[in-house]
């Protein structure tokens, strides 16, 4: 059986992390993923801007109380990659038992 | 999970798994609408029994401070909703069955008081119990939490128990209700908020 690539842009810890994250709610706050994920801002709002560019995520930048907000949400094309991803993953350990 | 170091097909699900499991298990019912909710039903319905027993005329009355309740919610939900840094697919859910509950309140008085003119008060409480289990028990599945499926299955029992006791005696069948279904359950949830956020 070929092994199909996994997915470079979730193979990757901080990026999985936040995309399976947002895959459980419905929308999410920066400050929540920065929390659960225990990443530091910066390297976090890099791979945000990765997930974004790839289209898996959308981004809302607004205002609350006057302080700046950023609120992430999964788009159905990263639910899709994240499902592929998960496959992927699945068979090649099916494999491995 | 700083760098963005190559790791393992097990590790990569183990993540998975963990990240989903922090997303899900956070506990955002506090229960403070089902007490203030329940509070405000149980007093009213009381007083009203009460005002009808001394033959007071305007007994209906007691129910307009709901309104003010109503307007009270609107800001506190809305607070809450501006300092939610979460929104779970569970939020969302809740929220929708209880605009649903709503909705079937306000149709059904209009068609009660349209239909049954001045003999409203015979189906009013039968009916509402019936409408009181419909949120409660959904939001117990949906929350996983039994206290509110029994309290929704308590509104229905009672619903039937219309059929067998006099009517001037159904408002104390609303209040039973109210302590069953969102004051006790209230309680409980927010005893289980407090221990999941401590």
């Amino acid at each position: 059986m070929e092994f199909k690539d996994l997915d470079p842009i979730l193979h990757s810890q901080l990026r999985l992390a936040v995309v399976s994250l947002l895959i459980s709610v419905k929308e999410s706050e920066f400050t929540f993923i920065k929390e659960k994920t225990n990443a530091t801002a910066g390297n976090l709002s890099v791979q945000i801007n990765k997930l974004k560019e790839a289209g898996y995520i959308e981004v809302i930048k607004q205002f609350k109380d006057n302080y700046p907000q950023t609120i992430c949400k999964i788009t159905p094309v990263g639910v899709a990659a994240f499902e592929q991803y998960v496959k992927d993953l699945q068979s090649y350990l099916g494999v491995q038992k | 999970m700083e760098k963005d170091t190559p790791f393992s097909h097990t590790e990569s699900l183990a993540l998975i798994q963990s990240m989903i499991n922090r997303a899900t298990n956070r506990f955002n019912e506090d229960g403070s609408m089902y007490l203030l909710w329940g509070w405000v039903v149980l007093l009213c319905s009381l007083a009203e029994f009460i005002l009808l027993r001394v033959h007071y005329e305007k007994h209906y009355l007691v129910w307009t401070i709901t309104w003010a309740v109503v307007i009270y919610q609107i800001f506190f939900l809305r607070r809450k909703r501006r300092n939610q840094v979460v929104r779970t697919y569970t939020d969302d859910i809740v929220k929708y069955v209880w605009i649903t509950f709503v909705i079937m309140m306000f149709l059904a008085g209009v068609l009660i008081g349209a239909i049954q003119g001045m003999d409203y008060y015979k189906l009013i409480d039968p009916l509402f119990l019936v409408i009181y289990g419909m949120p409660t028990f959904l939001s117990g599945i949906i929350l996983r939490f039994k206290p509110l499926m029994w309290g929704g299955i308590g509104c229905w029992l009672l619903s039937v128990l219309c059929t067998v006791i006099p009517v001037e005696f159904h408002l104390l069948l609303v209040s039973a209700a109210m302590i069953i279904a969102w004051i006790i359950p209230g309680y409980l949830l927010r005893l289980k908020f407090k221990q999941s956020n401590p």
